[in-house]
């Protein structure tokens, strides 16, 4: 058990920068895992801290030990790998036992070590088999087996899951939340699937172009995200974003205004992007009257994709408010709109709907620098009542 | 179908026995394979002759005494006299023999150091190189593998008159400036001046092949090995070279064959054929051979004898040789 600590690595590859900058910080214990995009450069990150690659600058702290320069055998550290990567010439216990035998541990003590790691993976009467008899989840315990049984102070793993098929997946999830608690060792995940991010870690660190964007437990990063890669990143089917401009009575966008008081937000005047997640649009006709619902905004419905438990309708924003453009601005931005409804909800295709965003959910973002500037606007919109009433009524005659 | 095959039937008739076969074996599947599988066997026959038939001769000549060995026509009716080698005789002791007339053990030894040294100085030396050209990316890695390459198309005969000189004794300068650069230690008639040779001349194709091997091992197995606890240098020898086993038999078997069978260098390297100066065993063959005399039966005696520690290598070797020269591919 350690904490880790990244300091201001980069990692340079010729002329392409993996990793710029990266601090980073987890506690003794954790679970964190490191989400991105394919090639975002986390994967680059474990190695770092594995010692596989070594950082062009920034040092990596395990424990108290500057580690940046040992080699990965002398880390404390095990890995389990994407490619599971069992020797194929070793039968299951030699896999297991392999570190424990290169650090020249005597027999029962490896013995005694292999049972108890085979144990809390499960594997009992399996070690001597040769990994290709056995099936792609009792590989991947394997591996787990054989970095557990070192009793590392940080555990790694590099997608171990993802070759697995899906149900064996969600399975393997539960397992490994299930050890960590059992084990309590710090725990460094990279996963490109935020689902298995949201529901293991203690904190997400989502990483894009080799820079991290936010780390905070995953609950923190669905609802604060602290810009807009983030926003769109975490939550699936991810945010919808409009392009808008921020005055002092709200937001303006080429299909619809939001009326608040916009005192205190930067940057007054200037280009914002609006965020508001599938489940935060609602029918009018079906709005919680609890939300502070915002104004009603005119869209038509383009293709619905039901789900059994829920609906995702995509909206299309031109066609119902086309007159309320001006030509010019007509946007090469995002004109749709995603939402979910109940499953139950009658509606059909090419629909003309009236929908509702809630107030508390709605994020603005800086356009330009994608930072966000604010989470909610139901507080602000408090301070101006009268205004937002009204366009609400002017633009509900207009659907009749 | 009935209609098809009434008029193959009538077609039969009207054709000639060849064009019937022919027929045949283009429609029916059963004479088809008959004819495949006779292919086959004509050809396995072949090439079985023309590999064992060396090996036959060798046999009657080593059995048969040496006063005899003039005659090897065979009758055979209609044909008449055939020369065609059948034993004379049976003289076994020409095997004793061999070891009498000249110490041909010794010889044996000579060559079985000389290549068992060799090859495992390739091996070393080659995985090592084969590691950095097969799993590290560095700039001018191809160019440094085709100088590597360049090396082995050279003749070896052109590499002869230096290093002789050399082994001798004699001091080394650079060409054409004088300048001595080092004087090296007498190395004729030690196996030093013949394995240094050997090393350089058969490391390329090693090189090559382990290059081959190391490079399909996925990064993934060295990477867990190194987190497991081993160096580079370990993963190298406990992980990445177990796994391209195939390979390294194969560069094994070809290094060891190649020297084992050497006499141009050692017979130069070596002064005298004499096998205390290091002479290899096809210098024990040739030295039954006197100015005035030619034993035959006790060369051929003596190759049998020479021929039989490779034989059991190979079989042993042969099944991961095979593997080696085919495939070489390894499931992740």
């Amino acid at each position: 058990m350690a904490r880790v600590h990244l300091d201001d690595v980069t990692k340079r590859y010729e002329d392409i920068v993996a990793v710029d900058e990266m601090n980073l910080e987890i506690r003794d214990g954790e679970f964190v895992c490191l989400v991105g995009p394919s090639g975002c450069g986390k994967s680059t990150t474990m190695e770092t801290i594995a010692g596989l690659t070594k950082p062009t600058e920034g040092t990596v702290t395990i424990g108290e030990t500057d580690v940046t320069n040992l080699p990965p055998k002398d880390r404390g550290v095990s890995m389990v790998f994407q490619n599971i990567a069992l020797f194929p010439h070793m039968n299951v216990y030699e896999n297991i036992s392999f570190g424990l035998r290169l650090r020249k541990f005597d027999t029962d003590e490896i013995d005694r070590r292999v049972e108890q790691a085979s144990d809390v993976v499960q594997l009992e009467g399996m070690l001597d088999r040769e990994p290709s008899e056995l099936s792609g989840g009792q590989q991947q315990r394997v591996a787990i087996a054989r970095a557990i049984v070192r009793k590392p102070d940080v555990f790694l793993m590099d997608e171990p899951l993802a070759n697995l098929d899906a149900k064996l997946r969600v399975h393997m999830r539960t397992e490994l939340q299930r050890l960590h608690k059992q084990l309590d060792t710090t725990i460094i995940y990279v996963t490109h699937d935020q689902a298995e991010a949201m529901t293991m870690s203690d904190r997400i660190a989502v990483i894009n172009a080799g820079e991290l964007q936010q780390i905070d437990p995953p609950l923190v990063c669905y609802n604060e995200p602290k810009n807009r890669f983030v926003a769109g990143f975490i939550g699936s089917p991810s945010m919808n974003f409009v392009e808008g401009n921020l005055t002092d009575d709200g937001l303006t966008t080429d299909h619809f205004d939001l009326e608040f008081d916009s005192d205190g937000l930067e940057p007054i005047d200037d280009d914002v992007t609006m965020g508001i997640r599938p489940e935060d649009i609602s029918l009018e006709r079906e709005a919680d009257s609890a939300t502070s619902t915002s104004e009603t905004i005119e869209a038509r419905t383009d293709v619905l994709e039901p789900m059994g438990d829920e609906i995702f309708i995509y909206l299309s924003l031109d066609g119902a408010s086309s007159e309320m453009m001006t030509s010019n601005e007509a946007s090469t931005a995002s004109n749709q709109l995603l939402m979910s409804v109940d499953p139950d909800t009658e509606v059909g295709e090419d629909e003309s709907v009236s929908v509702v965003l809630d107030r508390s959910k709605v994020h603005l973002f800086e356009t330009a620098s994608g930072e966000a500037i604010t989470h909610g606007i139901a507080d602000l919109s408090d301070a101006t009542p009268t205004a937002s009433v009204a366009p609400e009524a002017e633009s509900g005659g207009q659907h009749e | 179908m009935g209609a098809a095959s009434d008029s193959t039937q009538t077609a039969d008739d009207e054709m000639g026995p060849l064009e019937r076969w022919t027929h045949g074996v283009v429609n029916d599947q059963e004479k088809r394979n008959r004819l495949y599988k006779a292919l086959f066997y004509v050809a396995a026959a072949f090439f079985l002759v023309t590999t064992l038939f060396p090996f036959y001769w060798l046999l009657v000549l080593a059995l048969t005494p040496s006063v005899r060995q003039a005659d090897w026509n065979v009758s055979i009716p209609l044909l008449g006299e055939v020369p065609f080698p059948t034993p004379q005789g049976f003289n076994v002791y020409a095997f004793v023999e061999v070891f009498q007339q000249v110490p041909f053990h010794l010889y044996v030894f000579n060559s079985f150091v000389l290549a068992t040294a060799t090859t495992v100085i390739v091996l070393l030396l080659a995985s090592l190189a084969g590691y950095v050209f097969g799993r590290l990316e560095f700039p001018g890695r191809g160019l440094m593998m085709l100088a590597i390459l360049a090396v082995s198309y050279f003749p070896p005969a052109a590499f002869l008159i230096p290093l002789y000189d050399a082994f001798l004794g004699n001091a080394v300068y650079i060409p054409f400036l004088d300048i001595e650069l080092f004087e090296p230690p007498r190395l004729v008639n030690t196996p030093g001046s013949m394995i240094m040779p050997f090393s350089a001349l058969f490391l390329p194709l090693s090189i090559f092949i382990l290059t081959t091997f190391y490079s399909q091992i996925p990064d993934g197995l060295e990477d867990a090995a190194r987190v497991e606890g081993t160096t580079r240098l370990g993963a190298l020898f406990r992980v990445i070279m177990p796994l391209s086993a195939p390979g390294v038999a194969t560069a094994a078997v070809l290094t060891f064959i190649a020297v084992y069978n050497e006499y141009f260098f050692s017979s130069i390297m070596a002064l005298q054929n004499q096998p205390e100066q290091w002479s290899p065993l096809v210098g024990g063959i040739l030295s039954y051979q006197t100015q005035y005399t030619t034993d035959f039966n006790l060369m051929a005696a003596a190759s049998i004898v020479g021929v039989l520690p490779m034989l059991i290598i190979v079989v042993v070797a042969q099944e991961k040789i095979v593997s080696g020269l085919t495939d070489g591919a390894l499931k992740e």
